[in-house]
């Protein structure tokens, strides 16, 4: 099957649907996926790739492959330690890593420099036994008014992934990820800062399926929202019937820095297993009064006051990272 | 240098915590305010700061001739007013030095100076370090995050002895701290102090009061200042307690 057909039958993005409940889906124009849609030789090559075709539900992850994108395909050998920067050059782009066993891997993924009315990606990862991936983009405020970035990952046995990511578009954006535990003792991290303004539209839609025993995911996302910005978290945690010891949590942070700005926050947990550990937190506020009293009781201006206490907020989601090039890198944009 | 009258301030719901406070600090002087838990002292310190959660319902607080309550917090502050209190503010994710040297730069600021440069803030700062026995850890942790009651008090003086007050007004300073720290505040507290300035102690015990020498000693009851002496006074209520004073 291909995504255009895909597309017709599962429909375009509804808020009825559920993995577009929050998204202004009105902002989507109405484009015919009449293009030849077919897989690009290198995305067919790919091993069962016609049935996750057939499989897919989400609308963004369709989009590229509909809209004819070029295909990367990349293979990190067993082993490697590879730091790489990925960078789509069109309007919609697809990526393929395999990434083999026991392999050590720094991606920082880079805004493509077009500037059209629709932009979407599609990253399918698959990450071998043992390997340890970071995962990362912090890249300029892009203007762009509507903007897809889809994931699928795949983990096999005791892999590690550490997905982190600033987002300060101006537009519309929708970050979907799709992540399999499949190996037992596979590990994913997901850490997301959103600082929004104006009219600025961020969504963020995960699926987290714990398909082993000893898995562990975490979710950490802030928002720091001004003017009528509005952010969404969508992160559902799916844990399967023989999938003991799994850890899982999940945790949205918002800070609310005028009245018109907002957040929804939607949280499903899925548990087919009784001895597992499943959070799920989420918090929004203001700014925090003592802090604020704090700073200008030392003689420090409201206005600088209020800066610091934004970087704290936002630094504090990467803290917890191992200092390797995407903690340097994340800080290193909260800094300027 | 620093005048109350008649002060007057209460809470959100309208209850009134002080009643009147009077009070003129000299240079030079060293005052303590003592009196039982929920008298206002607490509530004193943070009305003369700013704290928005107070709202002051009559009276003056001048400090050399300005008056404070018509000012932001930041401008008391650069004005020379330097509060610490009882439970300092964790601020995890800001870092300490930074924050020590943006508060510096902003008085500076105000005071029309220019601004002090990485080198010179690191060796002044190691200097008033080294006075309060701190170690370097403190420089690269948050504002008094994950730190020890004791450990928080040593940061505020630090603060202190950064920004060089005029008048310091320190809220229950001592508490929290063993025999060691006690010391090591004290001294630093004495150091920093100097005939041109003055500070103010909220304590309950004679204790500290045996390192810093009051001037004066106050007792704070019911929103007023109902009774006030010398140094003497510390040690009789420390005897005595405070049921025999008459309002």
């Amino acid at each position: 099957m291909d995504a255009v057909t895909r597309i017709q039958q599962i429909g375009m993005p509804r808020r009825n649907n559920e993995l577009w409940t929050f998204f202004p889906v009105a902002k989507i124009p109405a484009q015919e996926y009449a293009g030849t849609g077919t897989a690009t030789e290198a995305a067919a090559s790919l091993p069962d790739f016609e049935k996750l075709i057939a499989n897919e539900t989400d609308f963004a992850a369709l989009l590229p492959l509909a809209k004819n994108a070029r295909t990367m395909v990349k293979a990190i050998p067993e082993g490697a330690n590879e730091m790489a920067m990925l960078k789509c050059n069109d309007d919609f782009g697809h990526t393929v890593l395999d990434i083999g066993k026991g392999a050590h891997v720094s991606l920082e993924i880079l805004d493509n420099k077009v500037q059209h009315e629709i932009v979407a990606e599609r990253f399918d990862i698959s990450v071998g036994e043992g390997a340890d991936v970071e995962i990362f983009f912090a890249n300029p405020a892009s203007t762009l008014p509507l903007r897809f970035r889809h994931f699928r990952i795949t983990q096999a046995a005791s892999s590690t992934v550490r997905f982190s990511n600033i987002l300060t578009d101006s537009g519309i954006g929708r970050i979907s990820m799709d992540c399999d535990l499949d190996g037992e003792g596979a590990s994913f991290d997901y850490r997301s800062l959103s600082i929004l303004d104006n009219t600025a539209s961020m969504h963020q839609r995960l699926t987290i399926r714990h398909n082993a025993p000893n898995t562990v995911s975490t979710q950490l996302a802030r928002n720091l929202l001004s003017g009528s910005a509005y952010a969404s978290y969508d992160g559902m945690v799916v844990v399967g019937e023989k999938c003991t010891k799994v850890n899982s949590g999940q945790l949205v942070n918002t800070i609310l820095l005028s009245e018109g700005a907002s957040v929804s926050v939607k949280p499903v947990l899925k548990i087919y297993h009784d001895d597992v550990e499943c959070t799920h937190g989420n918090t929004v506020g203001e700014l925090d009064a003592e802090q604020m009293f704090y700073l200008v009781s030392r003689g420090i201006p409201k206005e600088a006051a209020k800066k610091m206490l934004m970087a704290s907020f936002a630094k504090e989601t990467f803290y917890p990272l191992p200092d390797t090039p995407a903690k340097k890198r994340l800080l290193q944009t909260l800094a300027v | 240098m620093l005048s109350i009258k008649d002060l007057k301030a209460s809470i959100e719901d309208g209850t009134q915590i002080l009643k009147g406070i009077n009070l003129e600090v000299k240079p030079g002087e060293v005052h303590a305010i003592m009196g039982p838990n929920g008298s206002g002292k607490s509530t004193l310190s943070k009305v003369i700061a700013g704290h928005p959660a107070y709202k002051v319902d009559g009276g003056s607080v001048e400090l050399d001739g300005k008056n404070l309550l018509e000012m932001e917090i930041n401008e008391r502050a650069n004005s020379g007013l330097f509060i610490s209190t009882q439970y300092p503010t964790e601020i995890p994710g800001v870092n300490n030095v930074e924050f020590l040297k943006m508060a510096l730069n902003s008085k500076r600021a105000y005071l029309g100076l220019p601004e002090i440069g990485d080198e010179e803030f690191k060796k002044f700062c190691e200097e008033k370090m080294q006075l309060l026995e701190m170690d370097e850890r403190y420089r690269e942790r948050g504002v008094n995050d994950g730190m020890s009651g004791g450990e928080k008090k040593r940061n505020e003086i630090l603060q202190m002895a950064i920004l060089d007050p005029k008048v310091s007004f320190l809220d229950e300073t001592d508490s929290g701290l063993d025999i060691d720290a006690l010391r090591i505040v004290a001294n630093g507290i004495n150091h920093i102090m100097s005939p041109e300035k003055a500070v103010i102690l909220v304590t309950h015990y004679q204790r500290l009061l045996d390192y810093i020498k009051p001037t004066y000693v106050h007792v704070l009851r019911h929103g007023k200042i109902i009774l006030s002496g010398g140094p003497e006074l510390a040690l009789k209520l420390e005897e005595q307690g405070y049921d025999w004073i008459e309002e």
